[in-house]
C-alpha cells in the first residue's frame, strides 16, 4: 500500500516533469522556427529585445550583434541562443520536478490520512471518522462518502450487538430459571411431594417457552435470508386458515375476529407468508382488550390487520418491530410471547420486498398493512383460491 | 442479613427469594430499577443482588445511584452476559461482585454471605462462648452439640452474634432479620427469641436488657 502510494506520487512527479519539459521544448522549437523564418528587418528588433533581456554570454556583447545586419547574424547567433534556452529549460525542469514531488505529496496527503484511518477502523472503533477537512473537492467528497458508509455500518453493527445481547438475555433467562428451580428443590431439606410436582411442572413450562424462543429465532434467521423459491400463494386462503387456527385463543381472550377476504395472489414462500399472517393475527389477539376486535382484510397483493387494544404512542410503533421489544419498555419473558412476533413479520415482509406499514389503530391497538410489490403478483390463477366474508 | 433482590423475571425472583429465605436471610424483591431505588432509600440492606438488564431504570444506573448516594449496601450484579468487558464495566460502576446467568444457587448464596460479612468486617464463622455459627454451612452448635434452628431463629442469632455483645433492640432485629412482608410487630421478635432460648438451652445465652433490647 505504501509502495503504491509512492508510485502514484512518483507518477505524478514524472508527469509534471514530462509536461514541463515537453511544453518548454515546444516553446523553444517555436522560437527557433520564428527566428529562422522571420524577414531580417523584423528580426533585428526581436534580437535587440532578446539581447537586452538575456545577459551576455561568451564575451559577445549584444550591442555588437544588433549592429550587424543581414540574416547571417541570426544564423550564427541561433545555436548559441538555443543552447542558453536549453540550459535554462534543463535547470527549470529539475526545479519543476522537485516542486512536482513536493506538490504531489501535498495533494496526496489527505489520501494518506484516509488510508491510515481506514486501516485503523475495525469493528471495535467503528465510531471513528475520517473527517477530512479542506476545500470541497474530490478528495473531501470521497472522505465524506466513506464517513457516511461508516455511519451506516456503525448503525448496523450496533443493531446486531443489541440483538445478540437481547437474544442472549432471553435464552439465558429460562435456563437460569430451570437451574434455580432444580437446585432449589434438590437443596431443600424436607421437600413435600407436591413441591416436587410443582417444580417439575414449572421446569417443563420453562423449557417449552425456551423451545418456542429457539424456534422463533430460527424462523427469524431464515426469514432474513434471500428466498430460495417462490410459488403462488393466496393471501385470502392463508388468512382464512390462520383465523381458523387462532379461533380458540381468540375465544379464550374474548376477542372477536372478523375477516373481509378477497383473493390476493402473490409469489412467495408459502410457509413464511403463513407465518407472517399467523404472527400478525396472534399479536393482534394477544395485545388486545377484553371484548376487543381484530379485523383481517386481504386485497390485491395486500393484507391488513387492525386490532383494538391499549393505546400505542405513534413514536413507539417502530420500536415494536424490533426484536424483544414490548410496549412500555417491557421486555419479553414477562409475557407469554417470546417478543419476536413482529420482528419476524418485518423480516418476512423485507425478504419478499413487501412494504410494511404499522401505525396506531383508531381505537388503540395497531393497524398493520403489508403490501407486496406488483412484480410478485403471478399472472396465472392461484391454486385453491377462496373468497369469503365473515364477522 | 438483609438482602434486596432486584430481578425483572418475576418467577425467577420468587424462586431465588424463597431459597435465600430458607438460608436465613431477610429478602425483599423489586422487579424494576425504580422500585429498587425506592426500597434502598427506605431500608438498609446488607447486600443488593442486582440484575443488570432491568426494564425502565437500567441496572447500571441503579448501581451508580447506590454508590453515589453513599449507601453501604454491597452490590452483587447478575447478568446474562459473562463477557470480561461486561464484568469489568459492572465492577467499575461500583458493584462488589459479578455473577453470570445461569448461576449455581450455592455460588450465589456463598457470594452474598461473603459480601454481607465484608460489609461488617466479620469472620466466616461467628463464635461467642460455646456457641458457634457457621453461616456457609447453615450450622449452629453449642458446646459441640448441633442445634436445629428455623431460618428466622438462625437469622436472629446471627444478628446477635454479629453485634458481638452489644445490645440490639427489637426494632433493629426486625429491621435486619425480617423482610418487608413480615408482621411488623416486636411481639414476633419476642416469640422468636423465646424459641431460640429454648433451643439454645442452659446456661442462658441471650440476655434481655430492660428497655433496650437483647445481647449475647
Amino acid at each position: 500500500m505504501v509502495l503504491r502510494q509512492r508510485t502514484v506520487r512518483l507518477r505524478l512527479t514524472m508527469l509534471y516533469g514530462a509536461l514541463f519539459v515537453g511544453s518548454g521544448g515546444c516553446l523553444l522549437a517555436i522560437t527557433a522556427f520564428l527566428i529562422v523564418h522571420t524577414p531580417p528587418g523584423q528580426f533585428v528588433s526581436v534580437q535587440q529585445q532578446a539581447g537586452s533581456a538575456l545577459p551576455p554570454i561568451g564575451g559577445r556583447a549584444p550591442s555588437r550583434a544588433a549592429n550587424d545586419t543581414t540574416s547571417a547574424v541570426s544564423w550564427t547567433g541561433l545555436p548559441h541562443l538555443l543552447l542558453i534556452c536549453g540550459i535554462a529549460l534543463a535547470f527549470m525542469a529539475v526545479v519543476s520536478v522537485g516542486l512536482g514531488w513536493f506538490m504531489a505529496r501535498r495533494m496526496l496527503r489527505p489520501l494518506h490520512t484516509m488510508t491510515v484511518t481506514a486501516r485503523r477502523i475495525s469493528e471495535r472503533n467503528v465510531h471513528e471518522r475520517l473527517a477530512v477537512d479542506g476545500p470541497p473537492d474530490e478528495l473531501k467528497d470521497l472522505g465524506d462518502t466513506f464517513d457516511e458508509l461508516l455511519g451506516r455500518l456503525e448503525k448496523a453493527l450496533a443493531a446486531q450487538r443489541q440483538f445478540a445481547a437481547n437474544a442472549s438475555h432471553e435464552l439465558r433467562t429460562p435456563l437460569t430459571l430451570e437451574r434455580t428451580l432444580l437446585e432449589s428443590i434438590l437443596t431443600h431439606p424436607h421437600p413435600a411431594p407436591e413441591t416436587w410436582r410443582s417444580t417439575c411442572e414449572r421446569v417443563l413450562a420453562s423449557s417449552k417457552q425456551q423451545a418456542r424462543l429457539i424456534e422463533a429465532l430460527l424462523v427469524l434467521s431464515r426469514s432474513q435470508q434471500e428466498l430460495d423459491h417462490r410459488e403462488p400463494v393466496d393471501l385470502a386462503a392463508v388468512a382464512a386458515s390462520a383465523a381458523r387456527s387462532g379461533a380458540a385463543e381468540a375465544a379464550a381472550r374474548q376477542v372477536r375476529v372478523g375477516t373481509i377476504l378477497s383473493p390476493g395472489c402473490v409469489l412467495g414462500d408459502a410457509q413464511l407468508i403463513e407465518r407472517l399472517v399467523s404472527n400478525l393475527l396472534q399479536n393482534a389477539v394477544r395485545y388486545n382488550v377484553p371484548a376487543g376486535r381484530v379485523h383481517i382484510t386481504t386485497g390485491q397483493a395486500s393484507l391488513r390487520v387492525i386490532n383494538t387494544g391499549p393505546r400505542i404512542p405513534a413514536d413507539q410503533v417502530g420500536r415494536l418491530l424490533q426484536p424483544f421489544q414490548r410496549l412500555g419498555g417491557q421486555r419479553a419473558g414477562s409475557h407469554d410471547g417470546v417478543g419476536l412476533g413482529l420482528s419476524i413479520v418485518a423480516a418476512i415482509a423485507a425478504a419478499h420486498g413487501a412494504a410494511l406499514t404499522a401505525r396506531p389503530g383508531p381505537e388503540g391497538g395497531l393497524d398493520v398493512e403489508v403490501t407486496f410489490p406488483v412484480t410478485s403478483v403471478p399472472t396465472g390463477p392461484c391454486p385453491g383460491s377462496v373468497e369469503s366474508q365473515s364477522g | 442479613m438483609r438482602v434486596l433482590l432486584v430481578e425483572d423475571h418475576a418467577e425467577l425472583a420468587g424462586v431465588v427469594a424463597d431459597v435465600l429465605r430458607r438460608e436465613g436471610m431477610a429478602v425483599d424483591v423489586a422487579f424494576d430499577g425504580a422500585a429498587a431505588l425506592e426500597r434502598t432509600a427506605v431500608n438498609d440492606y446488607d447486600v443488593v443482588v442486582l440484575d443488570r438488564d432491568l426494564p425502565g431504570v437500567h441496572g447500571d444506573d441503579v448501581c451508580r445511584a447506590l454508590v453515589t448516594a453513599g449507601r453501604e449496601s454491597r452490590v452483587l450484579m447478575l447478568t446474562a452476559s459473562g463477557a470480561v468487558q461486561d464484568r469489568v464495566a459492572g465492577l467499575e460502576l461500583g458493584a462488589e461482585d459479578y455473577l453470570a446467568k445461569p448461576f449455581a444457587l450455592a455460588e450465589l448464596i456463598a457470594r452474598i454471605r461473603v459480601l454481607g460479612r465484608r460489609r461488617r468486617s466479620l469472620p466466616p464463622v461467628l463464635v461467642r462462648g460455646d456457641v458457634c455459627l457457621d453461616a456457609a454451612h447453615r450450622l449452629v452448635t453449642r458446646a459441640g452439640r448441633r442445634l436445629d434452628l428455623s431460618p428466622k431463629e438462625f437469622a436472629v442469632l446471627e444478628v446477635l452474634l454479629e453485634a458481638d455483645g452489644a445490645v440490639i433492640s427489637a426494632e433493629e432485629l426486625l429491621e435486619r432479620a425480617w423482610d418487608e412482608a413480615a408482621d411488623p410487630f416486636t411481639t414476633t421478635v419476642k416469640q422468636t427469641i423465646m424459641r431460640l432460648r429454648r433451643k439454645l438451652g442452659e446456661p442462658p445465652f441471650i440476655e434481655t436488657v430492660a428497655q433496650a433490647g437483647y445481647r449475647v
